[in-house]
C-alpha cells in the first residue's frame, strides 16, 4: 500500500513539474465553446476547428465557426537573426568536418571555430543595437533591444565557456584569461580610467571616482594602471604611498613560462603576501582608509571584497580580482569555491539566470548549464552551437540515473531539434537539412520525412531538393515531383520525372495516361521524348510500348512500311499491351495488310489471326470482320512468296 | 570557410538567385543587382557597394527594392539600363534604372504576363537569353517565346517545342537559339522558319539529367558550352556534327557559366556543391582543336582549372566586371572577390 502510495506521489510530482513547463494560451473572443479538433501541418504549426461529434440539429450558430491557425513565433526568423543562422551554419559544418578527422591539432581548430562563433554574435549584437537605433517604432525598438541583451549574454556565457572548456590552456591555470573575461564583459570604470590617465593630472583624487577607480583596476588585475592613477595622486610622494606602491610593484606574477615551478610560486607569492600583512598590521595605513583597503584587497581579505561588493552591479566584476588575491595559481576546475565565496558576498543580485549559468559553468556542471541555456528564449541556438561544441571537443560527460552516457544522446537531440525548427523556414530547408544529416541515423530519417513535405512551386526546387537529398544519400526523396505534370497532361514531362525517379509505377503510370489519351483521340505525345529516351524506357513494360509504338509512328510516317509492319508485328507477339490498347494495334495493322506492296508475311499474318481470334472480346463487329477479310486477302498475296524468299 | 583577404563576405538574408553587376562605361562597376527565390516575398535588389562605419572596405548596401510574386529565375541586360527579369509566375518583366542616380527605385518598363502556361495556368519562365534587344524565354510548358523588348511584343512562339519543361537558353545568332530541357536535350531552333520543328538536336549525355545552362563562346560563337545538372560541361563545336567534349566536371550541377567580358580565354562556372572555378580556355581549346573536339584521356584530367571560391552550401549566381567578382548563393551571402587577375 505504501509503496502505491509512494509512487503515485511521485507520479502527480513528475506531472506538476511538467505541466510547469507547459505554456497555456488563451484563444480570443472564446471562438470555440464546444467542440473543437487540432490538425498537425508541417512543422510547429497545427490547426484549430470546430467539430462536433453529433450533428448539430439547429443551423443558426454556424457563423462563428472559425479556423484558427496557430504556429510558433521563431525569433530567430526576423532578419537579423537570420544571418546568425546561416553564418553559424557555416561554422558549424567546418566543426562537423574538423571533428570527422581525428587529429591532435583539433583542440586549436575547435577554438579557433569557437572563437568564429563568437565574432557572428558579436556581429549580430553590433547589427541589433545599429537596427535598434535606428528604429522609431518604441516597442520594436524595445524588442531589439532586448535580443541585443540575450545575445550579449550568450556571447559572455560563450566566453567563459571557451576558457574553461575549450581553450588550450598551458598548465591550466586560469587566471590571466578570467581577468580577461572579466575585463572584456563587467568592464567598471574603463572610462574615468582611460580619461583620468589620458589627462595626467596632480590631483587627480578631485574626482568623484578616483578611488573606486583604483579598486576596479585593482580587481581586475591591472596592477600597472592602477599604480599610474596612484601617482596622479597629490600625494603620491609620501611614504604610505611608496609603500602600497611598492607592495603593488612587487606582487608576484604566475607565468608557465616564467621558469618556476607553481610550488616554489606558492611560496613566493605567500611571501609577499606576508609582507602585505605585516604593512597592514603595523598600523601606518590607519589614516588612509583607502589605501588600507587596497592592501586589504591585496591579501585577498574576504571582509573587504564584502565591502566594495555593493558598488558593483554584479559578483562576476569580482571573480577575477578574488582569484587573483586569493590563489592565483588556480586551475581550470578549481573555481567552483572561489564562485561560491563571491556569489556568498553579495546575496542581493545573486538570483539573475546568467548567474545560475556562470555558477553551474565554474563548478563544472555542463549538464545545469545547457539545462539553464535551454530556457534562454533564442529558439535553441545557443544550447544547439555550444553543446555540439563541448562535445566534439570531447569535455562534455552526461550521465543518466542508471549512469549510462547520454551524450551523444543529448548532443543529437538539440541538433535535431534546432534543423527541424529551421526546416520550418520556407527557405532556410538546406540550412535546416545540414544540421539534421549531422546527427545519423536519426537526422536523415527525419529529413527525408521533411524534404518529401515541402512545398514544391516549380521544378528547379524539386531538382534543388533532389540534389540536396542525394548529397546526403536520402534516397527515399527523388520520388514526386512527376505527378502534378500528368495531371497537367504533360506526358514528357511526367515520364521523365518518372524516369528520374526510378519509379516503374510512376512510369506506368504516366505511359498508360498516354496510350489511354491516344485511344480517345489525342495525338501521341511526346514524340521527341520517347525517340530519345533510351534505357529509360526498359523501366516499364508499357513504357515500352509506348515507346516502341512511338517508333512505329515514326517509321509509318517516313513510309519505311517494311520496317513499321515487323515492330509491330513484334509489339502484337510480345503481348505487353494492355488490353484497352490492342484494338488500336490490331487496327494498325489494316492499311499495312492493304498496303500495294505486301509487307506482312504469311507467318506474321497468322500472328494477326491469332491474337484477333484470342482476344475476340476486344475487337468485335465490323472492324473484327474488316480486319479478317484484310488479313485472308495478305495470306492470298503471302503465301506463295513466303516459299519464294525462303 | 576559408577566407583569404581579397573575399568579403556579407549576409543578406534572403537566398540570392541571380546577381548582376551593373557595368559603367569607363570605371570598375559599384552596383548591382540581385534576384531573390525561395522565399516568402521575393524581390529584385539595387545595391551599392560602400564604406560602412569609417571602415577601410566597402561593403554592400542596399538601396532600392522592388517586390516580384514568384521567384526570380533569371536576369539578363536588354541595353544598358534596362534588365529583363522572369519569374517562375510565368512573367517577363522590363525594369529600368536610373542612369545617374542609382537610388531611385526601379521603373517597371514593361511586363508581359502569363508568357508560360500549361492549360491556362501560370508555370515558371526558367529561364531566358538576349541578343541585342531580342529576348528568348523558355518555360516548364516547354514555349519558346521571343519578346522584342523595344516594341514590348511576342514575335514569335515555338509552343510544344518541347514535350519535357525547358530549362535552358542561349541565342546562336540573331535568328538561331538553342534550348536545353530537363533529359539534357538540346534542340536548335530557326526563328525565320515557321514550322515549329528543330533544325537540328542533340543529347547533352546519356543519363537523362537536366542542361542547367547554356553558352556561346564570346569571340567563337559556333562553340557551345553547356552545364549539365550532373555538374558535367561539355562543349559542341556546331560547325561539325561531332560528339561533345565532355570537360572536367563539378560534383553536382552547374548553376551558371560565364566567360569573363574582357578575358574570352578566362571562363568562369558555379555549382551546386559550392564551389566557383576559373578555367583557362586558351589550353581546352586548343586541345579540343588539334585533337578534333577530343581532349585525350590522359589531358582531362589536368585541364586548367582554380577555385576561387569554396561555400557548404550550393552557390547560385555570379557576375565578374574587371576585376572584381560578386557570387551569391544558397548561404544567403554575398562574397565579394577583389583581385581577380583576368
Amino acid at each position: 500500500m505504501n509503496i502505491s502510495g509512494f509512487s503515485s506521489n511521485g507520479l502527480m510530482e513528475k506531472h506538476l513539474k511538467r505541466s510547469d513547463r507547459a505554456k497555456t494560451f488563451v484563444l480570443p473572443n472564446k471562438c470555440f465553446e464546444k467542440h473543437i479538433a487540432c490538425a498537425w501541418r508541417r512543422g510547429n504549426n497545427f490547426t484549430i476547428y470546430p467539430r462536433s461529434q453529433t450533428v448539430s440539429k439547429n443551423q443558426g450558430n454556424t457563423s462563428d465557426n472559425k479556423i484558427l491557425k496557430v504556429r510558433q513565433e521563431i525569433l530567430l526568423f526576423i532578419p537579423i537573426l537570420r544571418k546568425l543562422i546561416n553564418d553559424s551554419n557555416g561554422v558549424f559544418l567546418s566543426l562537423q568536418k574538423v571533428a570527422e578527422n581525428t587529429n591532435s591539432d583539433n583542440q586549436v581548430e575547435f577554438w579557433k571555430l569557437s572563437r568564429q562563433y563568437r565574432s557572428i554574435v558579436r556581429s549580430i549584437i553590433e547589427n541589433l543595437q545599429e537596427a535598434a537605433e535606428e528604429e522609431s517604432d518604441a516597442l520594436t525598438k524595445n524588442s531589439l533591444n532586448s535580443y541585443a541583451t540575450i545575445f550579449y549574454s550568450i556571447e559572455c556565457i560563450w566566453h567563459l565557456c571557451e576558457i574553461l572548456f575549450i581553450k588550450n590552456i598551458p598548465g591550466d591555470v586560469v587566471l590571466p584569461f578570467l581577468l580577461e573575461w572579466v575585463c572584456c564583459h563587467f568592464p567598471s570604470h574603463d572610462q574615468t580610467a582611460a580619461q583620468l590617465l589620458e589627462a595626467r593630472e596632480r590631483g587627480s583624487e578631485d574626482h568623484p571616482e578616483y578611488w573606486n577607480t583604483v579598486v576596479s583596476l585593482i580587481i581586475q588585475g591591472r596592477i600597472d594602471d592602477a599604480r599610474d592613477l596612484l601617482r596622479l595622486h597629490s600625494d603620491s610622494e609620501s611614504a604610505e604611498f611608496k609603500l602600497v606602491a611598492n607592495s603593488l610593484r612587487t606582487m608576484p606574477v604566475y607565468n608557465i613560462y616564467g621558469g618556476i615551478s607553481s610550488g616554489e610560486f606558492t611560496i613566493v607569492w605567500k611571501h609577499w603576501q606576508a609582507e602585505c600583512r605585516a604593512i597592514l598590521n603595523s598600523q601606518s595605513l590607519s589614516s588612509l582608509p583607502y589605501l588600507q583597503l587596497i592592501m586589504r584587497l591585496l591579501i585577498g581579505d574576504y571582509t573587504a571584497f564584502e565591502s566594495i561588493c555593493s558598488k558593483y552591479p554584479s559578483w562576476f566584476y569580482l571573480l577575477g580580482g578574488y582569484v587573483l588575491f586569493t590563489r592565483p595559481w588556480s586551475r581550470r576546475r578549481e573555481l567552483a569555491d572561489a564562485a561560491a565565496a563571491c556569489a556568498g558576498l553579495g546575496a542581493a543580485h545573486a538570483h539573475s539566470h546568467l548567474n545560475t549559468v556562470i555558477r553551474a559553468l565554474l563548478e563544472g556542471d555542463l549538464h545545469q548549464m545547457i539545462y539553464e541555456i535551454q530556457q534562454m528564449s533564442d529558439n535553441g541556438w545557443f544550447a544547439t552551437h555550444l553543446t555540439d561544441m563541448l562535445y566534439h571537443c570531447g569535455k562534455l560527460q552526461v550521465l543518466d540515473e542508471h549512469q549510462t552516457d547520454m551524450t551523444k544522446r543529448l548532443r543529437d537531440s538539440l541538433v535535431l531539434e534546432y534543423g527541424s525548427l529551421v526546416m520550418e523556414h520556407g527557405a532556410l530547408w538546406c540550412t535546416g537539412l545540414s544540421y539534421l544529416a549531422a546527427c545519423p541515423p536519426e537526422g536523415p530519417r527525419r529529413a527525408e520525412l521533411l524534404l518529401e513535405r515541402l512545398p514544391l512551386d516549380s521544378e528547379e526546387k524539386a531538382m534543388r531538393i533532389i540534389a540536396e537529398a542525394k548529397k546526403y544519400d536520402l534516397l527515399g526523396v527523388a520520388r514526386g515531383g512527376g505527378a502534378r505534370w500528368r495531371g497537367a497532361g504533360r506526358v514528357g514531362a511526367a515520364l521523365a520525372w518518372a524516369g528520374r525517379a526510378r519509379g516503374a509505377g510512376l512510369c506506368a503510370g504516366a505511359a498508360h495516361a498516354a496510350l489511354r489519351g491516344y485511344c480517345a483521340g489525342a495525338p501521341l505525345p511526346a514524340a521527341d521524348m520517347l525517340l530519345s529516351a533510351g534505357p529509360t524506357l526498359l523501366m516499364d513494360d508499357t513504357l515500352l510500348l509506348l515507346g516502341k509504338y512511338s517508333d512505329f509512328h515514326r517509321l509509318y510516317n517516313n513510309k519505311e512500311f517494311k520496317k513499321a509492319a515487323k515492330l509491330l508485328i513484334s509489339l502484337i507477339t510480345s503481348k505487353i499491351a494492355p488490353e484497352y490498347f490492342w484494338e488500336t494495334l490490331l487496327l494498325d495493322t489494316l492499311p499495312l495488310l492493304e498496303s500495294e506492296e505486301p509487307v506482312f508475311s504469311s507467318t506474321e499474318t497468322y500472328e494477326i489471326l491469332l491474337c484477333l481470334e484470342l482476344r475476340a472480346k476486344l475487337l468485335t463487329g465490323e472492324k473484327a470482320d474488316l480486319l479478317r477479310l484484310a488479313c485472308a486477302r495478305n495470306l492470298a498475296r503471302t503465301v506463295l512468296l513466303d516459299g519464294v524468299e525462303e | 570557410m576559408a577566407q583569404d583577404g581579397n573575399v568579403k563576405v556579407t549576409f543578406v538574408s534572403q537566398k540570392i538567385k541571380k546577381i548582376r553587376w551593373i557595368p559603367e562605361d569607363y570605371a570598375e562597376a559599384q552596383c548591382f543587382f540581385t534576384g531573390s527565390w525561395d522565399d516568402e516575398v521575393n524581390n529584385i535588389k539595387v545595391w551599392i557597394l560602400d564604406y560602412i562605419n569609417d571602415n577601410e572596405v566597402k561593403y554592400p548596401k542596399d538601396v532600392s527594392t522592388f517586390i516580384v510574386e514568384g521567384n526570380v529565375t533569371e536576369i539578363q541586360f536588354t541595353s544598358k539600363n534596362v534588365i529583363a527579369v522572369s519569374t517562375s509566375d510565368g512573367k517577363v518583366r522590363l525594369l529600368q534604372i536610373s542612369e545617374y542616380e542609382r537610388k531611385t527605385p526601379l521603373k517597371e518598363a514593361f511586363i508581359w504576363n502569363n508568357l508560360h502556361k500549361i492549360a491556362g495556368r501560370a508555370c515558371p519562365c526558367t529561364s531566358l537569353a538576349t541578343m541585342e534587344g531580342d529576348i528568348a524565354t523558355v518555360g516548364e510548358d516547354g514555349n519558346v517565346n521571343i519578346l522584342n523588348s523595344r516594341r514590348g511584343d511576342i514575335t514569335r512562339t515555338i509552343t510544344e517545342a518541347d514535350s519535357c519543361s525547358l530549362h535552358s537558353v542561349c541565342f546562336i545568332k540573331h535568328n538561331e537559339v538553342i534550348t536545353g530541357n530537363l533529359r539534357g536535350h538540346m534542340k536548335i531552333w530557326d526563328l525565320r522558319s515557321s514550322d515549329n520543328k528543330p533544325t537540328n538536336s542533340f543529347l547533352f549525355g546519356g543519363d537523362q539529367l537536366a542542361t542547367t545552362c547554356i553558352i556561346n563562346h564570346p569571340t567563337q560563337p559556333y562553340y557551345i558550352l553547356a552545364g549539365s545538372e550532373s555538374g558535367a560541361i561539355a562543349m559542341w563545336d556546331l560547325r561539325v556534327n561531332t560528339f561533345p567534349s565532355t570537360l572536367k566536371s563539378h560534383p553536382s550541377g552547374v548553376t551558371e557559366m560565364k566567360f569573363h567580358p574582357e578575358n574570352p580565354n578566362k571562363l568562369l562556372t558555379s555549382s551546386l556543391s559550392g564551389e566557383l572555378w576559373e578555367w583557362n580556355m586558351e589550353a581546352v581549346m586548343k586541345n579540343t582543336k588539334t585533337t578534333e573536339n577530343w581532349i585525350a584521356l590522359q589531358d582531362k584530367n589536368t585541364t586548367p582549372t582554380n577555385t576561387l571560391l569554396e561555400s557548404f552550401k550550393p552557390l547560385n549566381s555570379f557576375d565578374c566586371n574587371k576585376g572584381n567578382i560578386l557570387v551569391a548563393g544558397e548561404n544567403e551571402a554575398i562574397h565579394f572577390i577583389k583581385n581577380f587577375k583576368y
